[in-house]
């Protein structure tokens, strides 16, 4: 920042280090935030819709992402800018509330920030912009609710849902088979759905991986998979009707908490010690075995002694199991935690139709497989990719796709996809900019236009003359006041996302629209940056 | 040689004494500096400023936070920001105001200054024109008391949504007036303890899916195994709350066991067991469904709670607890012993919801409902922090109003008719204060005209527009204020653009104070004690770099002589 002299001609500071801030301010911020929001959007741009691309992404520490989520490729890419921030947050925002069309808002407040631009440079007042967006938000959010439909489905008759699943796999890398992981979502969320209260906790959904083998491979466990194997490897692979013990004590002599010290000075004593660490490590199995258990979970380690103990008696058992999965376990079986051995009682034991450790081609890696549980709450995804960074994106898609799943459970309500819903909500602020005079007639017609760079961009990435599509769908969405027409991404032959079955739920478009106006009413406000001079 | 006279040194060597009219017009100057940093962001056209300090971002519109943010270290211009954080503490709106308007009484008297009026008499006469603004702001107030219980709530809504104008959350004023009356209506009418108001902030949905909570709220805990076990929802439930860990522990620090015989072994672990257990036990018996703790409720604890269908919850901050304490009549325990049924408290409905990606552990319906929780959703962490300090500039004002319950036509009204009413009145003075006084009438002008600029409209224009109006003979002339979203003038006070006169009142008195103060300074004598340490770090670190370090220092000193 530069010094302030007075009529004297001397100098003064004013703000603490004020040569080593540095100060934008007027259009001049303005542009350089539109600038940077613009920046960060052309980057997602490439990667919306089923055609879109995918970015690779190193970090700091040499791992590398491949991924086309746009949540995910903004947080990686730790951005600097913070106009730039504000986009990551907005994104991850959306992830958080919707889990879906990450991408898309991004997208949409990038097209929404650069027609701004155009407006400021003919001299009107940023406010007055972001106040007719705001205004266009709601006619675009009311048209939207003008064409959803209601969409049904029920316990037998699953397609629709599947379908919905397959319309967000399929831009995704496992678009290969994405029947099948669609079908496996909709049954996970299904099995964990509460339809009366209409909410699914996503938590008890695990999704979980090992490196190698196929995508195809991936399947739904009605019940958890746990990355443990046996304590000892002469213990059975396979058990059935398994009485499941759940302990968060080690298979070891009890320590007290406060500090001790045992005196030790004379050979009797020493065998006393000895035959009664013995005596307790013989008193827990029995006790274990008293209750009827034929598999012991421990959130701990067990000493080898205890081990032994265990083989010799027949006792299956697991160690280190963490907190979380205790957890899930406890509430798929049924069981209680149980703190010490000799509160074991028959109740509190849990169920398991099989317990079964699996090996993986020749790797060591064992996973254990708990199913058939009476309370089967929890599940769990098992995906297998040919290697690491398939699996993560994997991993994400499916979490995509189980959002969209949970969406649905939550509010049935949807919009058609392909851009068509885009083109509708543009046609319906077009038509609600004509009745509003003032300024903000010309702030509604940029947000339209900034509407239509969604299914631009879909038509762009898939290789379609963008604008023929688009002024094509748009055409005939007046003409013959159907909603459903947008971009034929797949070239399938229609342009009516009814019969392709491509449709999002309507509270994430929605979502989508209030973010992205949010955040361009928040961006368009600032006149006045202050930062220190190195982040220039 | 012989003449040559000792130099007389009286002050540090490196101290700046700087006197005079030249540093009286220097201070004037550096305030005005700061004001023209945040004159843009007044009034419902106001801008927003983005700072970045090394503690993180800050989008802001309020006029004190921005002024904390910029680190002011001139000695006068360090008033502004004092007094802008004086009328935050006091009436928690009008920050960006006080400033404005300090700013312009001393851009005013500047040619006075220069042209060697004695600053004492300025100050008289500004005084004098202050105590008469203030009196005047009291006799034009329109008192809102007395009305029935929703009159009173929809005329509080109007001064909330007036506060909310100028902020990024704007568009939807109207739902949060709402809620920010409704919240503060919770509040005992005796103290309107604001502490009482939780304000929570989950990232994500957009600004309507905020919501008010009639009782408390709070961020699930870190919990352990077994939580999940636990059922989440309960009707009626009786609440215990505990300052005590209920974990599996040594009793005391440093005490220390000797064992001779290995055998008693065994009793060792079963009492520490049974130390836990008893506890645990007591608050069963205790007949409470929710235990929470301010101190940890470990993985023992809260399996035993979940095998007696009991909530618990632990490291809830002090700040909840207290909310919840006083929300649902239970008192805080130190001990489990002797629980009386008295101390434990309830609420209508218990549960556990989710917002966003977060779990909210939700308390509703509490009988005792003094304390109401607000959820503020919203696309960014600024935004919901933007959005939170908007609030609470709207609950300071409700909490005003209901308080003191007058208010006076905002948007300009109220400083245009002062303006007029100071013009006249000097008109009856003899004297050089005439001048000044009508130098202070000049500057409230201010306020409108500020307004306009940032609304870019033609500030000549309409102040020539409101001059005329407020000289008519209309009895409802002094109504009239600036109109922001036609460009034109109107009744401000028929339109609800309404401010509690408390808050005009504090901003002319902080703003008037401030200019005398500043006014009254002749020399700044700055001891460089105060700044050495950081200098003589930087000189220090720069040396290492060789031939640079003596360019700071130089810098060091230009520096000081500079203030």
């Amino acid at each position: 920042m530069s010094l302030v002299f007075d009529e004297y001609g001397r100098p003064f500071i004013i703000i603490k280090e004020q040569d080593k801030k540095q100060r934008l301010k007027g259009l001049e911020a303005h542009k350089a935030h539109i600038q940077a929001a613009k920046a960060v959007a052309r980057v997602l741009q490439s990667s919306l819709g089923p055609k879109g691309m995918d970015k690779m992404l190193q970090s700091p520490d040499g791992d590398v992402t491949i991924t086309n989520d746009g949540a995910t490729i903004l947080e990686q890419m730790d951005v600097e800018n913070q106009i730039g921030k504000l986009l990551v947050e907005l994104s991850r925002s959306q992830d958080h509330e919707i889990g879906d069309g990450t991408t898309g808002v991004v997208v949409l407040a990038g097209a929404l920030l650069e027609h701004a631009e155009g407006l400021l440079d003919r001299g009107i007042h940023p406010l007055w912009v972001a106040e007719g967006y705001e205004l266009a938000c709601k006619a675009a959010t009311e048209g939207l609710d003008k064409i959803a439909t209601k969409f049904e489905f029920n316990l037998d008759e699953l397609e629709p849902l599947i379908q919905t699943c397959m319309t967000t796999l399929s831009s995704k890398i496992v678009g290969r088979c994405k029947r099948d992981m669609a079908e496996m979502c909709v049954k996970a969320v299904l099995a964990v759905a509460d339809l009366e209260r209409k909410d699914v906790n996503l938590d008890l959904i695990k999704v979980d991986g090992k490196v190698g083998g196929r995508l195809e491979d991936a399947r739904l466990v009605k019940g958890i998979v746990l990355d443990k194997d046996m304590s000892h490897p002469q213990m059975p692979k396979e058990l059935k009707d398994v009485r499941m013990a759940i302990v968060t004590c080690p298979f070891e002599p009890p320590k007290p908490k406060t500090k001790h010290k045992v005196d030790i000075d004379t050979v009797e004593k020493f065998e006393t010690l000895r035959k009664n660490e013995q005596q307790y490590f013989a008193e827990m199995v029995k006790q274990c075995k008293d209750c009827g258990a034929t598999l012991v979970i421990c959130q701990w380690g067990f000493d080898d002694e205890a081990n032994h103990l265990l083989l010799a008696n027949e006792l299956p058992a697991v160690r280190w199991v963490g907190g979380v999965e205790i957890e899930l376990l406890a509430m798929a079986t049924g069981a209680r935690i149980v703190p010490r051995f000799s509160e074991l009682t028959p109740e509190k034991l849990g169920k398991a139709g099989s317990v079964k450790e699996i090996s993986f081609g020749t790797t060591k890696d064992r996973m254990l497989v708990i199913e058939g549980c009476p309370n089967s709450k929890a599940v769990t995804l098992f995906v297998r990719g040919g290697n690491k960074m398939i699996l993560e994106e994997t991993k994400r898609s499916l979490h995509d796709a189980l959002c969209v799943a949970r969406n649905l459970v939550r509010d049935n309500t949807i919009v058609y996809g392909g851009g068509s819903a885009e083109i509708a909500a543009s046609l319906a602020v077009e038509a609600a900019a004509e009745k509003v005079a003032g300024i903000e007639q010309y702030a509604m017609r940029a947000f339209s236009d900034a509407l239509d760079s969604v299914p631009l961009a879909l038509a762009e990435n898939s290789g379609l003359a963008p604008i023929e599509s688009l002024t094509e769908a748009k055409a005939r969405q007046l003409k013959e006041g159907n909603p459903h027409l947008g971009i034929d991404c797949n070239d399938v032959g229609t342009i009516d996302m009814k019969e392709q079955n491509v449709f999002e739920s309507l509270s994430s478009k929605k979502q989508q629209l209030f973010l992205a106006t949010q955040v361009c009413k928040m961006i368009l406000k600032i006149d006045d940056v202050i930062q220190p001079a190195e982040y220039a | 040689m012989a003449m040559m006279q000792p130099q007389i040194i009286l002050l540090r060597d490196g101290t700046d004494s700087s006197q005079g009219k030249p540093q009286l017009i220097s201070n004037i100057n550096a305030c005005m500096a700061v004001v023209d940093t945040i004159r843009t962001t007044l009034g419902p056209r106001g801008m927003d400023k983005l700072i970045h300090t090394n503690r993180g971002v800050t989008i802001s519109n309020d006029g004190a936070t921005i002024m904390k943010l910029l680190d002011i270290v001139h000695p006068a211009a360090k008033t502004l920001a004092d007094i802008s954080l004086s009328q935050d503490a006091e009436v928690g709106d009008g920050t960006t105001t006080v400033v404005i308007l300090a700013g312009e009484f001393l851009k005013e008297c500047k040619p006075f200054v220069e042209e060697g009026v004695h600053p004492q008499v300025i100050i008289r006469a500004f005084r004098q024109a202050g105590q008469l603004a203030v009196a005047q702001v009291k006799t034009l107030a329109v008192s809102i008391a007395g009305k029935d219980e929703e009159e009173t709530k929809d005329l509080l809504r109007k001064c909330a949504s007036t506060a909310m104008n100028s902020k990024l959350i704007s568009g939807e004023k109207e739902f949060f007036a709402e809620m920010v009356v409704d919240a503060v209506s919770k509040l005992d009418r005796d103290t309107l303890n604001l502490k009482m108001i939780g304000t929570k902030k989950v990232q994500g949905g957009g600004l309507r899916d905020s919501f008010l909570v009639d009782g408390v709220a709070f961020k699930k805990t870190f919990s352990y195994a077994g939580f999940e076990m636990q059922p989440k929802s309960y009707k009626d439930p009786k609440i215990l709350l505990l300052n005590i860990e209920l974990e599996l522990k040594a009793e005391k620090e440093n005490a220390e066991i000797r064992l001779e015989d290995p055998g008693q072994y065994q009793s060792i672990v079963d009492a520490e067991w049974n130390i836990i257990y008893q506890k645990l036990d007591q608050c069963a018996a205790s007949g409470a469904k929710i235990v929470l703790s301010r101190l940890a409720i470990g993985d023992l604890g809260t399996q035993y709670f979940a095998d007696r269908d009991i909530f618990c919850a632990g490291r809830v901050t002090e700040e909840d607890l207290g909310r919840v304490a006083a929300a649902t009549g239970a008192q805080v325990q130190t001990t489990v012993n002797n629980l009386n049924p008295n101390t434990l408290g309830t609420c209508a409905q218990f549960e556990e919801q989710q917002v966003g990606a977060e779990r909210y552990n939700l308390f509703k319906g509490c009988p005792r409902a003094r304390t109401a929780t607000m959820v503020l959703r919203g696309g960014s962490e600024q935004f919901i922090d933007e959005a939170e300090r908007s609030l609470h500039d709207a609950i300071m004002i409700v909490r005003r109003a209901m308080k003191n319950a007058s208010v006076v036509p905002g948007g300009g009204a109220i400083d245009m008719q002062l303006s007029r009413y100071l013009r006249d009145h000097a008109r009856t003075i003899a004297g050089k204060s005439q001048l000044f006084i009508n130098a202070f009438a000049k500057a409230l002008e201010v306020i409108p005209r500020q307004l306009c600029d940032n609304a870019g409209l033609d500030a000549t224009d309409i102040l020539n527009r409101l001059r005329q109006q407020h000289a008519s003979k209309d009895p409802q002339a002094h109504n009239y204020g600036v109109d922001v979203n036609t460009g034109g003038v109107k009744d401000n006070f028929a339109a609800f653009v309404w401010e509690p006169s408390v808050v005009k009142i504090n901003a002319i008195t902080a703003a008037t104070e401030a200019a005398c103060l500043v006014l009254s300074v002749d020399e700044t004598v700055r001891n460089p004690r105060s700044e050495q340490p950081d200098g003589q770090d930087a000189a220090a670190a720069m040396a290492g770099r060789g031939g640079r370090g003596r360019g700071m220092r130089g810098r060091g000193m230009r520096g000081r002589g500079r203030r």
